[in-house]
This record gives structure tokens, C-alpha cells and sequence, in this order.
């Protein structure tokens, strides 16, 4: 089974297919001992748009981006960047796509400035060092050498030659791992101009915030697979909202029996938790019935769907396993597992 | 803009980056620099006594200039680079696989033919003659550090960390010092010895510095060196690894 993450909505509605992957999947190894990394992904970034590839560790992102960046051939399936083969079309797609490897490194004894000027010269149209400097705040860092920046530092370095090359198509495997917050709200503002320039971005990620403030489009990704695709409403779109409180117990201590309730009602632990596509009705019809009966619904909680309650389910993970903010949407509130 | 073609902007830019990073080690450097100097004191000692000991002494200095600058520096410049995750960088770049290859091995290469040309006057110093036919003595030198940079390569593609360098190079090390015992082997083992990188190289250095058996007998010492550096070349082409194994 393939699943398609197009785009066709929002800032990124411009037309133009900048990455298009169809029936994509790579193993590793052969036989039956081989490992099915990427399973049947249809892909489409489009120009002028922000584009996320959302999943957990081992879900299947980075081997797909290694076969979008060349570096790897699929098993099977085509992957073109800007209508050109990314392996057999190397020279072409190289000169017009920036890349940003999850992991990669830079030689310490050379300098900021260095590795920067030493990429300038491999690139056909580069942006002055000086430009790529301010553009990754690095300025004030440029005679350092590599082996004494901070992790966060060395990324923005590797970043500063993703863009040097001003690409048209830019693939970001986790582009902001490794740095505080104020320098990944930079990444954004970086990532978010290149998309106003009409740059295809396509990046991977497991944060759900970089995905809330980045993404024009969402491709979530799970066990090799695109599970959900479309934009950030069409993923919420659908999935139930969630109400949960502490179960009510009766005189002997025994669970008291609730209202029939549109949804889904599961108990786990002291809390129970409804799920349902009507909140407004369910929760009404819960707190009428509490009141008659003079039920206390203990740290009662209202949560309609998000990016994480969807994200969470796709990866196997019970939405009642996180602590909830009141009818919050936002996924930073949900943070703490228990 | 530069107008120099693209491949050759490229290159430059990766082998003057390639060429800072081998003088800033300085370990490295020093051994690039120094080991190929040291056989020259051999070529002081010997020089005059006979043309097969000044060959013998002058192929040792041209080894060492294709075994530290280049085979070794080279070696242990992609191993590194491989772990370290530089060379996957650099391939989701501009820059080809050829060239990155070539910007490696060029410093210890350029390193290499300086000691070729020193040794010249070093040698005129300690009584040898001057090169009968330098163009061969200076080819021989060129495709010996192509040789060398290809084996280098090939020792990197099976070569697990650096530190693993130091036993996956002892074959082409064998190879490389055959070429010393040529003098002093008999006939029959002479003529196995002239068939590897070595004993070409002292072939050439005779041919060369000392014109024995004329021009002609510079073909096959150079046809030695071509087949081993079109083999090195098609080893390292199929089997070079650019990113660490998982």
C-alpha cells in the first residue's frame, strides 16, 4: 500500500512539483534477514512551500530523504528533484538543491570562515561568506575553529552551506536538533524566507512544534509508511476529541455507571477517557448528568484534537498517556509523559 | 567570478582547504616532510660507491615521498574524514566524487614531486651524477604518486578506523619496499620484484638517473606502474565507502 502527502493548499499553493516520489521503499540487506526502512511513499513538495516530515525515530525519515538527496538509489520506486533523476541526474539536481544531513561534520582544524570559503568555491552561484555569515549569526565566530563550536554552532555552520548555494530545493533532516530555543526560532525565520522566495522546503522532524510553526504541509510518517498526509487542519480533521476524568466510584467503591455518551469510553487506570468527534454534545450531556446525580468529575479535562493526539496515535502511543491542558490545541502543553 | 572551469574552481577549493588542514597537523607534516628526507642520508653515504647503490639510495628517497606525503597522508586523510562524516558532506555538494578524491590526495602528491626535484641537487652534493634522462626520472615519480594515491584508496575502502590503518597498509607497504631488494636478490627473484610498484619505481630511477639500457627499457617499468594504478584505480572505484559502516 502507497500513501500520498501532496500539497495543494495554503502559502504553498503554488503548482510546481519541485520533489516527487512515488512507491518509494529501500531495504537494507538481503533476503529474509533484510530490514524494509522505507515502505510504499508517495511524496509532493511543492515551490513556495514548507513541507514536514513528521515521525518518530526509526520511522523511516532520513532513508527516505538519503534517496531525495542522492545519496542513496531506492529499492524501489523513482524519486525525481525538479524533474531530474537525484543519482543519474547527480551533477544537474546537485547545483540546484541544498541539503542539511541529520548527522555530519565539517574538518575542526579548519575555521569558520574557512569551511565556508572552501564551500563558496565549489558552488556555481554562492552567496558571498560574509552574507551566509550574518545569515547563521555565525559573524562573530568566523575565525574559530571548527572543533571549538558548539554543537548548536557547528549546525548553523552546516546550515550556512546548505544555503550558501541559494537552491531552489532545500531537504533539512532535522535541521534545528542540538540547538536553544532562540537559535531554532532563527532556523524558522531562515526557513520560512526561503519558502517567501519561492524555495521547496522539505525537512524531517520529530519536534510537533517545529511542525505547528514551519509546515505548510504535513506528511506524518510511521514504520515506513505515510500514515497521514495534507495540511495541518486536514491531519486534525476527523480525529476525535478527548474528555477525561477521574472515574466516579460509588458508596463500595465500585465504578459508577455513566450516561451513554456518542464516542468511544475506555477506563484506564483512575481516569476515564471519552473520545468523540461531538465534545460540545458529549461533554454537555456529562456535566447535566453529574449535576443530576451529584457526581464530582475530578480533574475533568477537554482536549480537542491536535497535531501531537494525532501524532501519538499514529505511533502506537495512547493519547491518555499524557497530561492534558484544558480544551488546549497546542501540543506544547501536552509535554509531560507519564 | 572565477573563470577557471568548474571542476578545476572545485578541486582548488577542496585541496587548498585539504593543504591548510596538512600543514596545521603538524604531526602529519612533520612526517609528510621529514621521512622522505631521511633517506637522503643514505644518498650521502652511498652516493658515489656504485650506480646500484646510488639508485638504491635514490629509489628509497622517492618511496618514502610516495609513502608518507602521499600513501599514508592520503589513507589516513579519507579514513578519518570517512568517520567523521566530512566526505558525506562534501558529496551532497557540487563537488564530484573525482574531485574530492583528487583534492585528498594532491597536497602529499605536490609534496612528493618537490622531493623528487630536491633531491636532484641533494644528489649532486653527495657525489651522484645528474639524470641522464630527468623526464623519465620525474614521470616515474608522477606515476608512482598515482599509484600510491589509488592504493591508498583501495586500503581506505576496507580500512574499519584509523587506527585498524596501521595493518591494512602492510601489503602495499611489501609492495612498495620490494623495489630496495632488487640489488641483492638473484636474477630469477629480481625479475618478480621488477613486476611490482617498487621495483618499478627502481627500474625508472636507473633508467633515469643513470640511463642504463637507454629510453627503451623505461617502457616496461612504466607499463608496471600504469597496470597498477589502472587496477588501484578500478579496486578503489568499486569498493571506496563514503560514509562510516553502520
Amino acid at each position: 500500500m502507497t500513501t500520498t502527502a501532496t500539497t495543494t493548499t495554503g502559502p504553498g499553493s503554488a503548482t510546481a512539483l519541485a520533489i516527487e516520489v512515488r512507491g518509494l521503499r529501500r531495504r537494507y540487506g538481503k533476503g529474509s534477514s533484510a530490514y524494509h526502512a522505507v515502505r510504499g511513499v508517495d511524496l509532493d513538495v511543492r515551490a513556495g512551500a514548507v513541507t514536514a516530515l513528521l515521525g518518530t525515530n526509526g520511522a523511516g525519515k532520513t532513508s527516505t530523504l538519503e534517496v531525495i538527496e542522492g545519496l542513496a538509489s531506492p529499492s524501489e520506486g523513482t524519486v525525481r528533484v525538479l524533474g531530474l533523476d537525484p543519482v543519474a541526474d547527480r551533477d544537474a539536481v546537485r547545483a540546484r538543491m541544498g541539503v542539511l544531513l541529520q548527522r555530519s561534520g565539517f574538518p575542526g582544524d579548519l575555521t569558520v570562515r574557512e569551511v565556508l570559503a572552501m564551500w563558496h568555491g565549489t558552488l556555481r552561484a554562492p552567496l558571498p561568506v560574509d552574507e551566509v555569515l550574518d545569515l547563521v549569526s555565525l559573524g562573530e565566530r568566523a575565525d574559530v575553529r571548527v572543533v571549538s563550536l558548539s554543537g548548536g554552532e557547528q549546525r548553523r555552520l552546516d546550515l550556512g552551506c546548505t544555503v550558501m548555494g541559494d537552491p531552489e530545493v532545500v531537504v533539512l533532516d532535522e535541521p534545528t536538533t542540538g540547538l536553544d530555543v532562540e537559535r531554532r526560532r532563527d532556523v524558522w525565520d531562515l526557513v520560512l524566507r526561503l519558502r517567501d522566495r519561492g524555495r521547496a522546503v522539505l525537512f524531517s522532524t520529530h519536534h510537533l512544534e517545529e511542525v505547528e510553526e514551519l509546515a505548510d504541509h504535513v506528511a506524518v510518517m510511521h514504520d515506513g509508511q505515510i500514515a497521514r498526509r495534507g495540511t495541518l487542519a486536514d491531519i486534525v480533521e476527523g480525529h476525535p476529541s478527548t474528555i477525561r476524568f477521574v472515574t466516579p466510584l460509588d458508596a463500595t467503591g465500585s465504578p459508577v455507571a455513566l450516561p451513554p455518551l456518542a464516542g468511544d469510553v475506555s477506563s484506564r487506570g483512575p481516569h476515564t477517557t471519552v473520545r468523540t468527534h461531538d465534545v460540545q454534545a458529549a461533554l454537555h450531556r456529562l456535566l447535566v448528568w453529574a449535576d443530576e446525580h451529584s457526581v464530582r468529575l475530578a480533574e475533568l479535562r477537554a482536549e480537542t484534537a491536535s497535531l501531537e493526539s494525532v501524532f501519538l496515535e499514529i505511533a502506537g502511543r495512547p493519547t491518555g498517556a499524557t497530561t492534558t491542558t484544558t480544551t488546549s490545541t497546542s501540543s506544547n502543553a501536552t509535554e509531560e509523559n507519564r | 567570478m572565477s573563470t577557471l572551469a568548474p571542476p578545476v574552481r572545485r578541486t582548488l577549493a577542496l585541496t587548498k582547504a585539504n593543504a591548510r588542514l596538512l600543514v596545521r597537523n603538524r604531526t602529519t607534516f612533520l612526517y609528510a616532510l621529514v621521512m622522505p628526507l631521511v633517506p637522503m642520508v643514505v644518498v650521502f653515504a652511498s652516493g658515489s660507491a656504485s650506480d646500484a647503490a646510488g639508485a638504491n639510495a635514490v629509489t628509497s628517497v622517492l618511496l618514502m615521498a610516495v609513502l608518507f606525503p602521499v600513501y599514508y597522508n592520503v589513507l589516513s586523510q579519507v579514513v578519518t574524514r570517512r568517520d567523521e562524516l566530512v566526505l558525506k558532506r562534501l558529496r551532497t555538494g557540487e563537488v564530484t566524487d573525482r574531485e574530492i578524491a583528487l583534492s585528498i590526495a594532491l597536497p602529499g602528491v605536490a609534496i612528493a614531486l618537490a622531493v623528487t626535484v630536491v633531491t636532484v641537487p641533494v644528489s649532486l652534493a653527495a657525489g651522484l651524477p645528474l639524470p641522464e634522462n630527468p623526464a623519465v626520472y620525474l614521470l616515474g615519480a608522477v606515476a608512482a604518486s598515482v599509484v600510491f594515491a589509488a592504493l591508498a584508496f583501495w586500503t581506505a575502502a576496507w580500512t574499519r578506523n584509523a587506527e585498524a590503518g596501521q595493518m591494512t597498509s602492510v601489503p602495499v607497504i611489501v609492495l612498495a619496499v620490494a623495489g630496495t631488494l632488487i640489488a641483492a636478490v638473484p636474477e630469477r627473484v629480481a625479475r618478480v620484484l621488477e613486476a611490482t610498484p617498487g621495483g618499478a619505481m627502481y627500474e625508472l630511477v636507473r633508467t633515469g638517473w643513470y640511463g642504463a639500457g637507454g629510453l627503451g627499457d623505461a617502457v616496461e617499468p612504466l607499463l608496471v606502474l600504469a597496470a597498477w594504478g589502472a587496477v588501484a584505480v578500478a579496486l578503489a572505484r568499486r569498493s571506496m565507502r563514503w560514509e562510516p559502516r553502520v
